[in-house]
């Protein structure tokens, strides 16, 4: 634990991190310390790596190079006290369907030999701050997916974990159930436990992480807060052009009159700007004709696209 | 080498661990065992009605040659025992141990606790082993009320040895479940391997009546041993040869937790 005012602890950190299976390599020699007390995320599209990041951190896929330590210790050698200190929540369900919502705590709490007592007296208290109380009884199965995507945080939560692994908490829920979670992951941070997420939302990794590292193509392309991301890598504001005919016929030219950069998607030009208003009469200037534009502030989706060439969605 | 006792450590099983898995799947079964009530309990006492009695009529005083004087039912009751507990290892081995695997998925969740594939596969084939026991004690109960056995002793013996064999089946079974990627190959199992072997394992008829081949064939599968085991002891055969039986089935189950181990790990550790 580390003192007031000291250095705070490094609790995973990753050298030259890498695995290969047969010929591909899912995650290609990635370094990144997490810090204790720290919300720390994984941004990037699927298959860029995340997951399986997770999984080595978990201590449940031996790495093929590279260094990892996790809170002092290598999960090659220790993997069990390892995982006895972390709680893992998967991306797609692995609740008990026909148990009930308390029962599913209880019985994950032997796993880490916690005793009876202790298990119920916990689950309880997690029941009550994951507003689960009322349907403590009832089976899983019948739950929203908010509602089982919450008990899936609670039970990780079962024997006081030092970090939570999120692997895509939100992908799948309603924007209100995605809020809600978002609400307890925060207060969850306050209470001092660390927190290690994967996204592919750009909005969540932008409201929850004081720290994240962008991934692409099994590699980290950036690093840093999301306000340092979007310093860094991307202008003040965006302006949008839609082209819903192509833009691939646009003269680039024209095209690079507009802002300080710009990016060709299928049927949008993203224009990366001081002034988005002012970049908009440039392109009108230009002969550009575009079916609609929009001018927002940058964020975390721009500074991917400036990284990677790439738009999240596509 | 360090790497090396880190990796053995995962792979073996820790003493206790195990113990909280098994507890989570009678956790389960407690929620829903009425379901399975009649498979497991009742389903092969209604087999034992319907074939003793109708089969015994046809079989008639014929019987004697083979069971060696005793009636038909009671020839065949012991090894309807050990057969239930081949239908019901297989069975909790199957589709079960797959669906927390692919479709619940618990196991995915349970491997990231401190437990590993081994202390998983260890409970999970112990909780099975206590289901056919269970089974067995009912089946056994039901042998004594009916006196079919005789000696409270050589039934309680029945219940260990018809456990076993639920076990020779149920390890080997959830070692092969751990491998596939669908229940496909579940159907396969249960038409070409669990049915005939029905036939083959002296449950209706001595092994001995079968072709050479088939017959050696027979010993190397466990139901044969159970149905031997269950058999001497209800009709009170001598027990020569017991211990063979004994060696059968513990290494089906012995080796068959092992495989389920290592090709369970392979699995979840990738």
């Amino acid at each position: 634990m580390s003192s007031a005012g000291a250095t705070p602890e490094t609790l995973i950190r990753a050298r030259g991190l890498t695995k290969a299976f047969g010929a591909r390599t899912a995650v290609a020699g990635i370094d990144f310390e997490v810090r204790d007390g720290e919300f720390f995320g994984f941004l990037g599209p699927n298959g860029a790596g995340k997951t399986t990041t997770m999984r080595m951190i978990a201590g449940v896929s031996p790495r093929s190079g590279g260094d990892l330590q996790i809170l002092g210790r290598d999960p090659d050698l220790d993997g069990a006290a390892i995982r006895a200190q972390l709680g893992v929540v998967h991306q797609q369900e692995t609740l008990d369907q026909e148990l009930s919502v308390r029962e599913n705590l209880l019985v994950f709490g032997r796993f880490f030999g916690m005793d009876r007592a202790t298990i119920a007296e916990r689950a309880d208290e997690l029941l009550e701050l994951f507003q689960l109380s009322d349907r403590a009884g009832d089976q899983v199965e019948p739950l929203s997916g908010g509602m089982k995507r919450r008990l899936s945080i609670a039970r990780s939560l079962i024997a006081g974990p030092r970090i939570l692994m999120l692997d895509e908490p939100t992908t799948g829920l309603d924007p209100q159930a995605r809020h809600l979670l978002w609400d307890l992951l925060q207060r969850l941070k306050r209470t001092g436990t660390t927190i290690v997420l994967t996204t592919h939302y750009m909005d969540e990794a932008e409201q929850l992480c004081d720290r994240l590292v962008v991934m692409d193509d099994a590699k980290i392309v950036a690093e840093g807060s999301p306000r340092e991301l979007i310093e860094r890598h991307a202008s003040r504001e965006v302006l949008e052009l839609r082209f819903p005919g192509g833009t691939e016929l646009l003269d680039a030219n024209k095209l690079a009159k507009v802002g300080d950069r710009y990016e060709r998607l299928a049927e949008r030009v993203i224009v990366g700007c001081e002034n988005g208003e002012a970049a908009h009469a440039r392109a009108l200037a230009a002969g550009l004709s575009p079916e609609s534009w929009l001018v927002r502030r940058s964020s975390l989706e721009d500074v991917f696209l400036r990284l990677t060439g790439r738009s999240l969605d596509e | 080498m360090s790497v090396a006792i880190g990796a053995l450590r995962d792979a073996l099983p820790h003493p206790t661990r195990w113990r909280h898995v098994a507890g989570y799947m009678l956790a389960v079964y407690r929620r829903e065992w009425q379901g399975s009530f009649f498979s497991a309990f009742l389903e092969p006492l209604v087999v034992l009605a319907g074939l003793g009695i109708g089969l015994g009529v046809l079989v008639g005083d014929r019987a004697a040659e083979i069971t060696g004087g005793a009636s038909y039912v009671a020839y065949i009751a012991p090894a309807l025992m050990a057969g239930s507990a081949m239908q019901l290892g297989a069975g909790e081995a199957t589709w079960p141990v797959l669906a927390r695997i692919m479709w619940v998925r618990i196991y995915h969740a349970i491997v990231a606790t401190p437990l590993n594939p081994a202390d998983v596969m260890l409970g999970a084939i112990a909780f099975m082993g206590g289901k056919v026991a269970f089974a067995a004690a009912f089946f056994a109960a039901v042998l004594l009320a009916a006196g079919i056995a005789s000696q409270p002793l050589a039934a309680l013996a029945m219940v260990g040895a018809t456990t076993l064999t639920g076990l020779a089946f149920a390890a080997p079974i959830t070692a092969f479940a751990v491998t596939q990627k669908s229940d496909q190959g579940f159907g396969f199992l249960f038409r070409l391997v669990i049915t005939p072997l029905a036939f083959l394992s002296g449950t209706y008829f001595p092994v001995e009546n079968l072709p050479p081949a088939v017959q050696g064939f027979a010993w190397l599968t466990p139901l044969a041993h159970g149905v031997a085991l269950d058999r001497a002891l209800a009709l009170g055969l001598p027990l020569d040869g017991a211990w063979t039986h004994v060696a059968a089935l513990a290494a089906w189950s012995v080796g068959g937790t092992v495989a389920a181990a290592v090709l369970f790990r392979r699995r979840m550790r990738t």
